[in-house]
């Protein structure tokens, strides 16, 4: 039985669920398949005991401040879900501290421009010139991508406009954050509390373009974060609900494991039983190098995709520790939201260290009652630790029968080094643990070799590289992609919006064949 | 509005920098192999994970102990390529069978030690239920050479020393012992490593599971003791407590001066009973952990049932079939009645599989079952149809 379908898009992310709602709003007859029972992908939650953890989101960028315009808000209203999800903003930006170094450093930041300006400077007297610096620039930045997403063609005036207002934004394009710091001579103290967030995008500051991190930065501090009420499978379930309302349909427990290309040109799927359906149009929210490695007969792939996806690195490596304890947040000292704490100040080091697990190299950690007090019964607390690993070595050995005890070893000493870091003593208090490794995201999310951030942000896979090449090279017809993996990088918000980019080219496909017609 | 141009190496430079960024990712991809990349099955973590969470298992019975007419040990073996998937002691396995023309799943705790797993063995006891329609079936059908189905090895029903005290006071009734002779196997074996203290109540001494390797067990391993707990009894048997198990008897083998978990599996009678003891013994929530047994005939007499039958709309891909449920049975229970296959493990409201979308129409869910749904889920309609009864007719979205 095969049947005809506008669009398939395979895999309920946070990319496929955006793209598969705008498609279905545009009027397009929209199929969702997703090999899960439920929406999300990385963006759901999990109940055990009395505790209803989150499994990924730490703050979501794009949203807030909630009475304010954020480009994910603007997203989510015209999608006609924003609405259905209760949004609590995150004041605290963050506190960041050192653990092995000859000095260690320990500093909390709140979010908001003035605010986190005041506080960087209570630290480091002399720190407000240079962080208005970088946050300028991030500004900068800012504008100049508004100002590209929003211009429909280039003329004189357009020209003038990058030139006069936009030019620094290019001009910082190719440069990594170390090579920004190093030309505005930043002190170290600043770096440290700038680049704080360095380990959401998993690249050392050696690597990781300015741009990208200036882009997340501004997002967090000038614009502010959120969290949803009820953990992020709350948008899964908004957004699904939309998409059904607006006449989607979306199969769960349904695993692609073909996408039928003839001729180079996408004209459907194969479920794991056999089910065959077609579409015009195939969007994948699945991760391009399974879709190329195991979705899709080589021979039908052009070559620059295949070389396109061979001169991609996997990122790293994810690791979890989900705590339920049994005392709250303000008896056990959790003073903060979110803490991100590293083994010492220099990134690079930092990811060398993590590419074994024999010792904790960073780790972000959330409280989640600071933001939502009642996430959990009264009197108790949720805390989820988050590490990564870059690399093939750590995890290489792992093996059925010693996964749980190395699993359970890397959380104690995650455990010990946020006691050690903190001065809370939280140990006694856990009532609830799951421990997410490597292994859980390739059994969830069927994440090749367990990475959790797609392909590396580095090298010339930067997010620069990606948006100005994407649309270069021969590649599959009728078969777009979306979800962390992509163009946009990484990330919650970003994900969300390769959803609505891949929707959009695959509506102007639609309308153009309908046109021809 | 002009910016203050911030020349990160010179002007000039910056700029041509940018414009290079193009060719520089082409001279790359160009550079790369046009061979496919590996396949990811093949990555060690990925291989892992398949052989730890196999979407099913094919088993096949070796051997059969007939311990009574009414309580028999199966031991499977894989047949195929697949090995058996490595577990937890305390997991269990849900088994999936066709029983005149419905398709039901129950899960039976694996007794044998996660060892055992790797050369090739799991063992399940099961004993009849009282008008029980699977285990029934299984005891008087199930014939050595069978080919059986189960899922992957699930639950959180297992030691885990970041949570638990050193020791577990682990009290069992009737075949709730298979989970803990799991433990002392595994403790035995060198694959756990805690004390375990088994309080095991049954009505009399014929009416032990596994006696004797118990008390080996716990002969050989001093990490490991029992205690028979007989209730139909006249006298005090030697070497065993008369009457029921309760906080004085888990006080008296409990250490002194030092924590202690409670692990409990066993029939509700006695779970009721140690609502009411454990709670005496003042022990914080987190050392208290009771298995899971599903939704029992008691919750028929709730308020909430109403009997009826009911018109039971399924979506499934898409698809809409029509069947029949009753007030009196979970929708899970009509869906299974009707040969629907559904993604099921735990049937008790926990482990989400089952998770469906309750389209129209009203349910009860009884105050007796923990509702373990997701915040989200609960406001967007969804539900877990293993511990959910119907009041109206439902139309239900499985798939």
């Amino acid at each position: 039985m095969s049947k005809k379908y506008d669009v398939i898009v395979i895999g309920a992310g946070n990319g496929g669920l955006t793209a598969a709602t705008k498609m279905a709003l545009s009027g397009k007859k929209t199929l969702l398949v997703e090999r899960h029972n439920l929406p999300g992908g990385y963006a759901t939650s999990f109940v055990r005991g009395r505790f209803e953890f989150e499994a990924s989101l730490h703050e979501l960028c794009g949203i807030g401040p909630i009475t304010g315009v954020g480009a994910l808000k603007d997203t989510f209203q015209e999608l006609g879900m924003y609405d259905r999800v209760e949004w609590v903003e995150v004041k605290e930006a963050f506190r960041t501290i050192t653990l092995n170094d000859e000095n260690n450093y320990d500093y909390a930041l709140p979010t908001g421009k003035e605010a986190f300006i005041e506080k960087a400077e209570e630290y480091y007297p002399g720190a407000r010139e240079h962080i208005e610096k970088l946050i300028d620039l991030a500004v900068q930045i800012n504008n100049g991508i508004s100002f590209l997403n929003n211009i429909k063609s280039f003329n004189a005036d357009t020209v003038k406009t990058v030139f006069d207002e936009h030019l620094n934004f290019l001009n910082i394009a190719s440069y990594s954050v170390n090579q920004v710091f190093d030309a505005l001579g930043t002190p170290q103290p600043v770096r440290d509390i700038f680049a704080a967030y360095w380990c959401y995008l998993g690249v050392d500051l050696d690597e990781l373009n300015f741009i990208h991190y200036a882009t997340m930065f501004h997002s967090y501090i000038v614009d502010g974060a959120v969290i949803p009420k009820g953990r992020s499978h709350t948008i899964s379930c908004a957004l699904l609900d939309r998409f059904e309302e607006l006449g989607g349909e979306a199969w769960f427990n349904s695993d692609v494991k073909k996408i039928i290309v003839k001729d180079k040109i996408a004209k459907g799927i194969v479920l794991d039983d056999g089910t065959e359906v077609l579409a015009d149009y195939v969007i994948a929210n699945a991760s391009p190098y399974n879709v190329l490695t195991k979705m899709i007969d080589g021979a039908e792939i052009p070559k620059f995709q295949t070389q396109d996806n061979n001169a991609k690195q996997l990122a790293v490596k994810g690791y979890a520790v989900f705590l339920g304890l049994n005392k709250s947040y303000e008896e056990l000292g959790l003073n903060n939201h979110s803490y991100f704490i590293y083994d010492c100040a220099d990134t690079k080091k930092v990811s060398e260290l993590s590419k074994t697990n024999k010792k904790c190299a960073l780790q972000a950690t959330v409280c989640l009652n600071k933001a939502i007090p009642d996430c959990s019964p009264e009197g108790t607390s949720i805390l989820y630790m988050t590490s990564i690993f870059q690399g093939d070595e750590a995890w290489k050995d792992i093996t059925p029968e010693n996964y749980v005890k190395e699993k359970r070893r890397y959380a104690n000493i995650m455990i010990d080094d946020f006691e050690k870091a903190t001065g809370a003593k939280i140990r006694d208090a856990i009532e609830e643990i799951e421990i997410a490794a490597p292994v859980t995201y390739a059994h969830y999310n069927d994440a090749p070799n367990g990475t959790i951030y797609g392909f590396q942000a580095a090298g010339s896979n930067s997010i620069v590289h990606r948006l100005m090449t994407m649309a270069m090279g021969d590649k599959i017809k009728n078969l777009g992609f979306c979800g962390g993996y992509t163009q946009q990088c990484i990330g919650f918000s970003p994900s969300y919006q390769t959803g609505m980019m891949a929707a959009n080219n695959a509506i102007k496909y639609l309308e153009k064949e309908e046109a021809s017609k | 509005m002009k910016n203050k141009l911030i020349p990160i190496k010179s002007q000039g430079a910056d700029f041509l920098n940018t414009v290079k960024m193009i060719p520089e990712r082409l001279k790359d991809v160009k550079n790369a192999s046009d061979k496919p990349a590996m396949n990811p099955e093949k990555f060690n973590v990925n291989m892992v994970s398949a052989a730890l969470h196999p979407k099913k298992q094919t088993l096949k019975i070796k051997k059969i102990d007939v311990i009574s007419p009414d309580v028999k040990s199966y031991y499977f073996t894989w047949v195929g390529s697949q090995p058996l998937a490595y577990f937890r002691a305390g997991q269990y396995l849900t088994f999936q069978l066709e029983i005149d023309g419905s398709i039901v799943t129950r899960a039976y705790s694996i007794a044998s030690s996660p060892a055992s797993a790797l050369k090739g063995e799991y063992q399940i006891t099961v004993k009849r239920v009282n008008d029980g329609f699977v285990s029934g079936y299984i005891l008087d059908n199930w014939k050595l050479g069978d080919i059986v189905t189960s899922f992957a090895p699930e639950g959180t029903f297992v030691y885990e020393s970041i949570r638990d005290a050193k020791t577990v006071m682990a009290l069992a009734g009737g075949s709730g012992i298979t989970p803990f002779l799991s433990m002392a196997r595994a403790i035995d074996d060198g694959t756990e490593c805690f004390n375990l203290t088994l309080l095991y109540g049954a009505r009399n001494k014929d009416e032990i599971l596994f006696k004797d390797e118990l008390d080996a067990i716990a002969q050989r391993n001093p990490n490991f003791s029992v205690v028979y707990v007989l209730s139909d009894v006249k006298s005090k048997p030697k070497g065993c407590e008369k009457g029921f198990i309760s906080a004085e008897l888990i006080k008296k083998y409990a250490p002194v001066n030092e924590k202690y978990s409670i692990f409990v599996c066993g029939p509700e009678a006695m779970y009721n009973f140690l609502h009411k003891e454990i709670p005496t013994l003042g022990l914080e929530d987190k050392y208290v952990r009771f298995e899971l047994f599903g939704v029992s005939k008691s919750t028929l007499k709730l308020d909430g049932i109403k009997p009826g039958t009911y018109k039971m709309t399924v979506i499934n891909r898409g698809e809409e079939t029509e069947t029949t449920c009753n007030g009196e049975e979970t929708i899970l229970n009509a869906l299974e009645r009707a040969a629907v296959k559904v993604p099921v493990r735990c049937r008790s409201g926990e482990c989400g599989f089952c998770r469906s979308k309750l389209v129209s129409g009203t349910i009860f869910l009884p105050e007796t079952v923990a509702d373990k749904r997701r915040e989200a889920d609960a406001r967007f309609g969804y539900i877990h149809p293993c511990c959910t009864y119907p009041t109206s007719d439902i139309v239900i979205k499985i798939n």
